[in-house]
């Protein structure tokens, strides 16, 4: 399969992908941030229509303008108005899923592009998009361990972080950049509707193996690297469609989990 | 040269959603005392605790650590143990992890063994009974143990001024005991200043030096056995109060 350019290319952007979303996943678990990653991914098919109604042949930065866009205007809205967080999240999905379609519907010969985008399609993958996907993974992953220490804290508690020194403010705004640029990166990989399962699944997976952070870390790491190529190598195999199969991979990873976690309850090795 | 008192409080305002909260409150509270805040719901306690430690602006009024405005240097002073964290009990968190956060040495505890992260720790935290507890995820802590292990994060930062926020609340009795005794082994051990900020007035009393009682002002401010008798923290609580004798001391107060 290595023989065929396009496949080589989807497994690269996989490798590249997967191990980032795993390690934000375990930061977006804890601080319930899946439903906001669902929304910035949903916002972005209303990037790329726009992107398509502007008459770019790439849509990927109007995409990732619209996401970052989406993204601020929810932080601003929360900051300024009495909505419930789940509220706003709501409101802002629901209104660029809407705008995205009916745009979608003004275009001529893009039926199939919304298809594309909502279930993904590894297999299109462009040299450039590989070196985007390679810039912006390498450079998150970094970010993140540098913050690792003032994340975790942060995500103990805001407060304390604050009282610590550290600038919360913007290291907050540092994570949901680099979680929105990943997040639309990665709906090449595995689209719209199932992106927030990539970010959300192996760190799930991790929390029922683990003993403490670091291990935790450590298997959201490996589990979003081998579900992302796992999940290629048997789309390509078995001939399914790839960004499912790579969510199905995560899926039955994490009831694996489950029975692990079982068994060793079972032995009384969990922590109290 | 007289040293500035530990914190400084000069009539500070602070309005809410329209609604003055803190309505020119003044205090000090000199070094290596063990003072206690305390006062009922609503009486603008956690807006003062949150004001001290910059978390929340002011509209008028002074406040100054060691002679210092509130800044990242003033509070690098200053160790802060709130009620709880905010995790849930997924997160894997572990008691020598989250120590470790705290110490310079195990700054890169992600890629140190644990025997290096322990003796670290070890060497810091004698006495304080967390030690057993370091393998344990933080989320699943009792409220006892939360707060011990807490106090040790912020005691591996050696502050100068150490604020309780509620540390009792859902610790049991025997629990809330021997987590006193613990602040009275700091505080003579550390020599700190430690404010403890509370509405359960009993616990307080035993182990407070000096009482400050709030209710948008300070209402009244003295040692527990001069607080008890006094009728405005009476009218404030709407409570009974009588004096009761004390183990160490002779006379102090009672909360029924």
């Amino acid at each position: 399969m290595f023989t065929e350019s396009y496949m080589l290319r989807a497994l690269v952007a996989s490798v590249l992908l997967g191990p980032v979303c795993g390690l934000l996943g375990v930061f977006v678990t804890a601080r319930r941030l899946a439903f906001f990653s669902d929304t910035v991914a949903h916002s972005a098919l209303a990037g790329v229509a726009i992107g398509l109604w502007l008459g770019a042949s790439d849509p990927t930065p109007a995409m990732l303008v619209v996401s970052i866009g989406v993204a601020s205007l929810l932080l601003w809205l929360r900051q300024r108005t009495d909505l419930l967080t789940d509220t706003i999240l709501a409101l802002l999905l629901s209104t660029s899923v809407a705008l995205g379609v009916v745009i979608f519907s003004q275009l001529k010969g893009y039926r199939g592009e919304i298809e594309r985008y909502l279930f993904g399609d590894i297999l299109s993958v462009s040299p450039k998009d590989i070196l985007i996907a390679a810039f912006i993974s390498l450079g998150v992953t970094g970010l993140i361990l540098f913050w690792f220490n003032a994340l975790t804290l942060i995500t103990a508690h805001e407060d304390l972080a604050h009282v610590s020194g550290l600038p919360v403010r913007w290291i907050n705004l540092g994570f949901i950049l680099a979680l929105t640029l990943v997040v639309t990166l990665a709906i090449r990989l595995v689209g719209i509707i199932l992106v927030t399962s990539l970010l959300v699944v192996p760190a799930a997976t991790a929390r029922n193996v683990s003993r403490n952070l670091r291990q935790q870390t450590i298997i959201a790491w490996l589990l979003g690297l081998g579900s992302a190529l796992g999940g290629v190598a048997a789309s390509y195999s078995f001939n399914l469609p790839c960004g499912p199969t790579i969510v199905l991979v995560c899926a039955a990873l994490f009831v694996g989990s489950l029975g692990f976690q079982t068994v060793r309850r079972h032995l009384g090795q969990t922590p109290a | 040269m007289t040293h500035p008192p530990a914190l400084e409080v000069q009539q500070v305002h602070v309005t809410l959603g329209g609604t003055p909260v803190l309505r020119g409150v003044t205090l000090s509270v000199p070094r290596g005392e063990l003072v206690a805040l305390i006062g009922p719901n609503g009486s603008g306690k956690t807006t003062l605790l949150r004001a001290i430690l910059g978390l929340q602006s002011i509209d008028s009024g002074q406040i100054r650590i060691f002679g210092a405005p509130v800044s990242v240097s003033s509070l690098s002073r200053v160790g802060y143990v709130p009620q709880k964290l905010e995790l849930d009990r997924g997160f894997g968190l572990s008691v020598r992890e989250f120590l470790a956060l705290s110490l310079p040495e195990t700054r890169h505890w992600l890629w140190q063994s644990h025997r290096k992260i322990d003796l670290a720790l070890a060497s810091s935290l004698d006495g304080l009974g967390v030690m057993p507890l370091l393998n344990r995820p933080v989320s699943r802590l009792s409220g006892g143990q939360l707060q011990r292990v807490l106090i040790a994060w912020s005691l591996l930062r050696k502050p100068e001024l150490l604020l309780l926020d509620e540390p009792t609340a859902g610790v049991d009795t025997p629990g809330e005991r021997s987590f006193y005794e613990m602040i009275e082994s700091v505080h003579r051990r550390h020599k700190m200043t430690i404010i403890l900020v509370s509405h359960d007035l009993s616990m307080v009393f035993r182990h407070a030096h000096w009482v400050f009682a709030l209710n948008g002002v300070v209402c009244c401010q003295g040692t527990p056995e001069d607080i008890v008798r006094n009728d405005s923290l009476k009218q404030a609580y709407g409570l009974h109060l009588t004096p009761y004798h004390h183990h160490h001391t002779g006379e102090i107060s009672h909360v029924h």
